[in-house]
């Protein structure tokens, strides 16, 4: 007894000491950073040709602007560098490049001969002094130099951030011409960043909705050739076609493949009712997914081809439902106030992009797949129609300005809300569909 | 005797009959307020009542009272000099500026009524172009025939009583009413009377001690400590630990120091995969402050693996770098205490929702 008592007196005298006394390393948790972009430094890639010298230069600059437009980077000027890059396989300076707080570095040689085009390249850490993976090295022609600039950016960005990358990427859309009621309409396709702008269908018809096979050699459109809404399948690489839904007295439209590009999934009205339909691309043999009276379209596959998001009014208004591959009693996941339209489920599966509107304004924005975490990302006039890049990461849609004079745009916004930007296109442009990433 | 008796008898008897027969004490008859009057006629009383004002008020009356002073004829306030008002005269009334000038300033003429409201301010002449009812009394308006309705008749006069009356004595007889009165503290009173000087002194204390100041930490008391953790542990049973620091410990604001120079490098990429994922990074210091290379290591992750992973560590150990520049500031003192670190980078305050 007298034992204990001793221990315990002895423990109460101890306790103010015991908190001096420190076991093993000294433990910090940081949780809050900053949000903004990493500087990085890529200076011209080394010509190791005279032939490349016009390249080494190009390359390096849409591998800056396409690291740039992120907004996940951002580009210390060239003017303040301290070290120049002469030799790609010169040991890298590390404390110039951190005197002007330049985090990454890319280094790359170009080499050309003939029509063939040669880049490599190589990440730094800068502050780590270590390089970020290992040199790669790509090969094709000269006139693919943009593409294989856009895969070198694609390899930096990945290294950097640990995402997918999307930079190798196109996208189909509707290229608008003239007034706005007499608006010619016809399919175009081009790189992610706007450029090598390729026109698909004439202006002779009305075309919509023009969405991408999942590996992005077919896009599905809707033509009113016939007078009619038609869905039509295109294949990119020789740009024939063929129509893919034709049914008497019947409308068909909002096309979009399943993620194994085999079922094609549509919107059929007929006798004053619109539902949802699937299709065999090999066989033609479609089935109803959903019987409601109600407007039931604009149906999307999950990414693993469970799940089939789409819009329906069956509630009294526009909502989001989602039901099974197969049909079935769809599950409303959109209950804020509002129309809730156009859903697209994410590459990465996790999120939902939609179109909404509300208050008379629309807007942009991503929900989970059950509905919750609703995020609004833009806010306008006309936002609608989001697509998706391959990684998941940022929406592209169309925008649409006010009055007779008002054109269309696309636009693109990351997932954070944050780096909306237009991209540029000749005229007016709507309706965009992005590729997956170029093989 | 006798003749003294009758002297002062006759002499009585004389003033007794002057007081009776000569009016001695005759009484006065009260002095009643009379008043003057006199007859007029109809016409006369016609003529007094018809103008409106005294004629020798109307024209006097506005100009005096209602004309302002000459600096205030203009529209904008303008502040009179003295030296031009030589003369105090009322300001006009319609100005209502409860603060009176220091000196009243009055019209050379005389004015019949003083000015009712104090002078107001110079400076809170708003109003210049609003003239103010200037006449003293309201003006009768002007009537093209007499009120065809009768007037009724005044009152008579109130007649004086002559009738004395007796004045009134107090009833002995009558009830006397004592009025209730609350109860109250009886009057603070002693036996005797004690001075100021004389009172005790308080004993409330006249001035507080100085607080001790915090004992600083000193490198004898982890020593205690450990001697004490080392004596408890084997009265216990237990194995002393054997990773502990010896040293004093780094203060919470040493330690916040610390936290926010590395978080401000921590560049998180919000809309990544890495952002879920939660890294704990260890590494070596030197003296300097300085991050020992390549001790940094990943110790532990949640929330993700892969590439997410990767990144998340990469971030974490860029922000370490970074910041260090010529080394983080730590007391070299407690080197011991900092010379392993493990930072713990958890991005969930940051996460889009």
């Amino acid at each position: 007894m007298t034992l204990r008592i001793c221990i315990a007196v002895l423990a109460m005298c101890a306790l103010p000491f015991a908190s001096l006394a420190q076991s093993g390393p000294l433990r910090i948790e940081i949780t809050e950073g900053v949000v903004e972009p990493m500087p990085f430094a890529a200076p011209n890639f080394v010509a190791e040709s005279s032939a490349a010298n016009d390249f080494a230069e190009r390359l390096a600059r849409v591998v800056v602007s396409d690291l740039a437009g992120t907004g996940l980077f951002r580009e210390v000027p060239r003017t303040a560098y301290i070290s120049q890059l002469t030799s790609f396989d010169a040991p890298v300076q590390y404390a110039d490049w951190k005197a002007i707080n330049a985090q990454a570095l890319v280094t790359g040689a170009v080499n050309v001969s003939g029509s063939n085009l040669s880049v490599k390249f190589r990440v730094y850490d800068v502050f780590s002094g270590a390089e970020l993976g290992s040199g790669l090295q790509f090969a094709g022609t000269t006139q693919g130099w943009r593409r294989m600039a856009h895969k070198v950016a694609d390899q930096v960005y990945a290294r950097i951030t640990g995402e997918d990358p999307y930079f190798d990427s196109r996208v189909v859309y509707v290229s608008e011409q003239g007034p706005k009621d007499k608006r010619r309409k016809r399919l175009a396709i081009m790189d992610y960043d706007g450029a090598n702008v390729q026109y698909l269908t004439g202006s002779e018809h009305l075309v919509l909705a023009p969405r991408f096979s999942p590996t992005g050699d077919r896009v599905l459109y809707t033509s009113y050739e016939t007078g009619f809404p038609r869905i039509y399948v295109l294949d990119v690489g020789n740009v024939q076609r063929r129509v893919l839904e034709s049914q008497e007295g019947s409308m068909s439209f909002a096309p979009r493949f399943s993620p194994d590009g085999r079922t094609v999934v549509y919107s059929l009205a007929r006798g004053g009712n619109t539902d949802i339909y699937r299709m065999d691309i090999a066989s033609g043999s479609s089935s109803r997914l959903t019987s409601a009276p109600s407007i039931e379209t604009a149906p999307s596959y999950s990414p693993d081809g469970s799940r089939i998001v789409f819009e329906s009014d069956r509630s009294g208004s526009q909502q989001i439902y989602i039901m099974g591959a197969n049909g079935g009693e769809p599950k409303r996941i959109s209950f804020g106030k509002g129309r809730y339209g156009t859903p697209v489920w994410s590459p990465r599966g996790d999120l939902i992009a939609f179109t909404k509107q509300s208050k008379g304004r629309f807007h942009i924005g991503v929900m989970r797949t059950d509905g919750s975490e609703e995020r609004l990302l833009t806010a306008s006039f006309l936002d609608e129609g989001p697509t998706w890049s391959p990684n998941g990461r940022v929406i592209m849609f169309t925008r649409e300005t006010q009055g007779a004079t008002g054109s269309a745009s696309l636009y693109s916004v990351d997932i954070s809300g944050r780096n909306l930007k237009r991209i540029p296109t000749e005229g007016g442009a709507s309706d965009p569909s992005w590729s997956p990433l170029q093989r | 005797m006798q003749k003294s008796t009758y002297i002062s008898a006759g002499g009585h008897a004389l003033l007794l009959g002057y007081a009776l027969f000569g009016g001695l004490f005759e009484a006065e008859p009260l002095e009643l307020p009379s008043m003057d009057i006199s007859v007029i006629s109809e016409a006369e009383f016609a003529a007094l009542t018809a103008p409106a004002q005294p004629p020798d008020v109307e024209p006097i009356a506005p100009e005096p009272v209602l004309s302002a002073p000459e600096p205030e004829t203009e529209p904008t306030p303008v502040v009179p000099e003295p030296e031009q008002i030589p003369d105090p005269r009322p300001e006009p009334p319609a100005i209502v500026e409860p603060e009176p000038i220091p000196e009243p300033v009055i019209e050379p003429e005389p004015v019949p009524e003083p000015a009712p409201e104090p002078a107001p301010e110079p400076e809170a002449v708003v109003i210049p172009d609003a003239a103010p009812d200037t006449s003293l009394r309201p003006k009768p308006r002007p009537a093209d025939r007499v009120a065809p309705e009768a007037v009724a008749a005044p009152e008579p006069d109130v007649a004086i009583d002559n009738t004395a009356q007796e004045a009134t004595q107090p009833d002995e007889n009558a009830e006397q009413v004592v009025e209730e009165q609350s109860q109250t503290a009886p009057e603070e009173a002693a036996t005797e009377i004690v001075t100021e000087a004389e009172q005790p002194a308080a004993s409330a204390p006249t001035s507080t001690v100085r607080p001790k100041s915090r004992p600083r930490e000193t490198a004898s008391a982890p020593d205690t400590s450990a001697a004490v953790n080392a004596a408890l542990a084997e009265a216990l049973g237990e194995p002393a630990a054997s990773d502990e620091t010896s040293g004093p410990t780094l203060t919470a604001g040493e330690t916040n120091a610390l936290r926010l120079a590395v978080q401000n490098c921590w560049v998180v990429d919000v809309g990544s995969q890495a952002a879920n994922v939660t890294v704990v990074i260890g590494m070596s210091m030197d003296v300097r402050g300085k991050v020992t290379p390549g001790s940094l290591r990943l110790v532990s992750s949640t929330g993700g693996e892969g590439s997410a992973v990767e990144t998340a560590f990469q971030s974490a150990r860029r922000a370490v770098l970074r910041c260090q520049k010529e080394g983080y500031e730590l007391p070299d003192d407690k080197y011991e205490q900092w010379k392993e670190i493990e930072m713990t980078f958890n991005p969930k305050d940051m996460r889009i929702r």
